[in-house]
């Protein structure tokens, strides 16, 4: 893989695959622009790592303000400035998520696609800039490599399920919010949707299963499927709907479809990645760019570096789990250590510590609890903060991200240090 | 774990607990899906519980009791817990995509009900196992989640639930002050006879959705009530809806007594003058008093000339005391007094003891009560 050189470059070229491999980058001309313009206008060269916290920061603004202004959603400045935002992380972080699609790939076997895990991985983005919290985490390139590793693995995960289910099982493993976004990807309208989800919540309430296994569910019988639409036409009566009566023949055949739907969405068409901007409308938001860079923000994330404290507190940091770690009993470390530095499944770890199978992930949590109380104290003594479980979250993700590179730091991991 | 061949890759922010082999269900449902609603939450609830209280609070216990879940379980998704002063509710669910957190809108809008938080269970009884894959509190499910009225549920997306219940073990063990709860509007109250008239018509199981039928702020307070959701429950399983002790003993119907908290039991009565004994069929049920165990017992005596219906309570462990200052209490069906109505212990004494006295033919409904309070007691009228 080639290297990017350059701010600009970096916050504004996507990689392009050609079938499943890296083919070089594409620039977006207007992320280009924007990139150069912010430049030009802040005074000083900062870092990359700079570049990404500012993107990211104005990204969580504009979140925010959106959030807060939710009655009036369209087209906004805070919206553009997330849109905007957004393209740059993810530039940003091409490389961070085309590592970890390559890992996966390399470990997952059957027919997987480096291309394919790229796109599950980035389409998820948002999800993990979210969950990204600049004050526990110390970079945000290292933080979404580790989680869009997590995110394709849960995809996989889910997708194998998918694949061993019948139709009727995986409508009875689906839930209602996965079921709609289903229907959506399908092209359905929101009327269909009702009527459909509807069709669904009937057929779970009629549905026999004997209550043992789920996964091979043959298709209800004609019988049942006439009761589900008889309860289906009585209830858009009762709930006021304006959807036509169905007989049973059109239940069967919704019932059907959603399935297909469901799965349609596990496996998403590939869309070109180096063209994550082209929604509807945001093109038009793009040619709107902004020629200002935001200078408080800029100043904001100076002075919270130069307080210098945050180098200062990583060391501690590390003073305290390692102490915290090494307080563990050995067969805890063992753990650790099997998990965090080596990829293997749970039968595999219980094989090699010589554990019961099903304890493994309680063992785990467990001493996951204890390493999150000794950190959490810590914050709470010296940096002087009252815990809320918000904040205790964000602690534990960046204990994970800490565990993840203490154990890994054998493994010869490329890394690209800015 | 994984009866598949499939590689099973535990993450840990998310626990992973084993479902035992064997677990059978007793009660009736009235239709498949509230069968199966109640086979995943007995399934979450039997491994939850044990973990939570082993590793975070071994005061937990199910809220009432145990006896009252199917009579949820018919109508809704969820399992409530008590520890300390809090209260959580297992939401468990066979979905495998862990989308979204989504509860129905009575965990959270019914003031008895309410909890103080909200766990995402993903049931996979294929592999049996279960991954608690997220929770949150009352406050953000109720300001930050939707409630869709399609189905009556507040739905939090995933990405907005704290993944690890590890941090809530460390919330509690640091004992963070947080708003746990939002505001809660008090329910309305619904007259008896409009409250027979639904019981009437939601009782019918061909009613699949009794809890989208009515309006909610009177579904919601008609099923906050556990002697109405009880018979609600019974109806649906067309089991007679009144209490009465003296058709529990005559048919047996033992899910019924069950899910009243009672087992039927032969007691063997010895006669002082006689010196001989004789079994007779009567209810028994276990309460928790102040940490002790105890079995309130009910049975008949029969005299030429009327029914006596004796309450008598003792002590589990055979050869143990009522300690001084227990007092076991009768009321009539409208909470009042009566002559010779309670016992109260004086001294350390083998049993508490009241009787009720009907003539042949009399029909009436008791409730009773002790005091200290048992666990997980809540007041019902026993009809003879």
């Amino acid at each position: 893989m080639q290297r990017r050189q350059g701010t600009v470059e970096i916050f504004s070229t996507f990689i392009k695959f050609d079938a499943d491999k890296f083919n070089g980058w594409i620039t977006d001309a207007k992320l280009s622009r924007s990139m150069k313009v912010c430049l030009e206008s802040s005074c000083s060269q900062e870092s990359y790592t700079f570049w990404a916290l500012y993107w990211y920061k104005v990204w969580e603004n504009s979140e925010k303000a959106c959030e807060q202004d939710a009655c009036n959603r369209d087209i906004n400045q805070n919206n553009y400035y997330s849109i905007c935002a957004y393209a740059h992380l993810c530039a940003y972080l091409q490389e961070s998520c085309y590592w970890a699609a390559r890992k996966s790939a390399l470990n997952s076997s059957g027919h997987s696609s480096l291309a394919d895990f790229f796109q599950i991985a980035i389409a998820n983005l948002s999800k993990i800039l979210k969950s990204f919290n600049p004050k526990h985490s110390s970079h945000l390139k290292s933080y979404a490599e580790l989680s869009f590793e997590r995110i394709i693995r849960d995809v996989l995960r889910v997708r194998r399920e998918a694949d061993i289910c019948s139709d009727v099982s995986l409508l009875l493993k689906v839930s209602r919010r996965r079921l709609i976004k289903s229907l959506q990807n399908m092209g359905l309208n929101d009327q269909n949707i009702e009527n459909y989800v509807l069709a669904w919540e009937c057929f779970g309430e009629l549905y026999t299963s004997d209550n043992t296994q789920i996964r091979q569910r043959r298709k209800p019988d004609i019988a049942v499927l006439e009761a589900i639409a008889n309860l289906y036409n009585s209830q858009i009566l009762n709930r006021g709907l304006s959807s036509p009566a169905v007989e049973a023949q059109t239940i069967e055949k919704w019932l059907l479809s959603s399935a297909r739907a469901i799965r349609n969405f596990l496996y998403p068409k590939m869309v070109p990645a180096d063209a994550p901007l082209q929604d509807d409308g945001n093109a038009t938001l793009l040619d709107m760019l902004p020629g200002n860079v935001e200078h408080s923000l800029i100043t904001e994330i100076i002075e919270e570096q130069e307080a210098a404290t945050f180098k200062n507190q990583q060391t501690q940091l590390n003073e305290v789990l390692n102490q915290a770690i090494a307080a563990l009993d050995t067969k805890s470390q063992q753990l650790l250590q099997v998990y965090y530095s080596q990829q293997l499944t749970q039968t595999e770890i219980a094989k090699k510590l010589e554990i019961k199978q099903y304890k493994v992930s309680r063992m785990l949590s467990s001493i996951r609890k204890s390493l999150l109380v000794a950190l959490t104290q810590w914050s709470q003594d010296t940096l002087h903060i009252c815990p809320t479980s918000d904040l205790i979250a964000s602690i534990n993700i960046s204990l994970e991200e800490w565990l993840k590179y203490y154990y890994r730091q054998t493994e010869s991991i490329q890394l690209e240090t800015v | 774990m994984s009866s598949t061949d499939t590689p099973f890759f535990i993450d840990a922010n998310h626990l992973y607990l084993e479902i035992p082999p064997s677990l059978s269900q007793e009660q009736i449902y009235s239709s498949p899906g509230a069968s199966r609603r109640a086979w995943i939450n007995q399934l979450c609830l039997k491994v939850f519980l044990p973990w939570f209280q082993e590793e975070i609070a071994p005061s937990a216990k199910v809220f009432p009791n145990i006896a009252s879940l199917p009579s949820f379980w018919e109508l809704l998704n969820g399992t409530p817990i008590t520890f300390d002063s809090y209260r959580l509710i297992l939401v468990p669910t066979l979905a495998i995509d862990g989308d979204e957190l989504r509860v129905p809108q009575e965990w959270l809008d019914i003031p008895q009900f309410a909890a103080d938080y909200y766990i995402g269970v993903e049931v996979n009884p294929d592999d049996n196992l279960i991954k608690i894959f997220g929770y949150t509190t009352h406050a953000k499910l109720k300001n930050q989640g939707f409630l869709d009225n399609n189905d009556r549920t507040y739905s939090l997306e995933s990405e907005d639930l704290i993944e690890d219940i590890n941090v809530l073990a460390v919330a509690l063990e640091l004992n963070t002050s947080e708003i746990l709860k939002a505001e809660i509007s008090p329910l309305e109250s619904v007259p008896e006879t409009q409250a027979t008239t639904i019981l009437e018509r939601l009782g019918n199981p061909q009613v699949i959705f009794p809890r989208l039928e009515i309006p909610f702020s009177t579904w919601s307070s008609l099923i906050a009530q556990s002697t109405w959701r009880k018979k609600l429950y019974a109806a649906r399983q067309g089991l007679p809806v009144d209490n009465s002790i003296t058709q529990w003993l005559q048919t047996g119907v033992n899910h019924f007594a069950q899910l009243w908290g009672w087992e039927t039991k032969e007691f063997l009565i010895v006669s002082a003058q006689m010196r001989s004994s004789s079994s007779v069929q009567g209810l028994s049920r276990q309460l928790t008093i102040a940490e002790n165990t105890y079995e309130l017992r009910i049975y008949p005596r029969q005299t030429p000339e009327d029914i006596i219906w004796r309450f008598e309570l003792r002590n589990s462990i055979s050869g143990g005391q009522i300690p001084v200052g227990f007092k076991l209490r009768l009321l009539t069906e409208d909470s009042q007094e009566f002559e010779n109505n309670e016992d109260i212990a004086t001294s350390l004494v083998d049993m508490l003891y009241v009787e009720v006295i009907l003539e042949p033919g009399e029909s009436i409904g008791v409730n009773w009560e002790i005091e200290p309070t048992p666990a997980d007691w809540e007041r019902e009228i026993l009809r003879f």
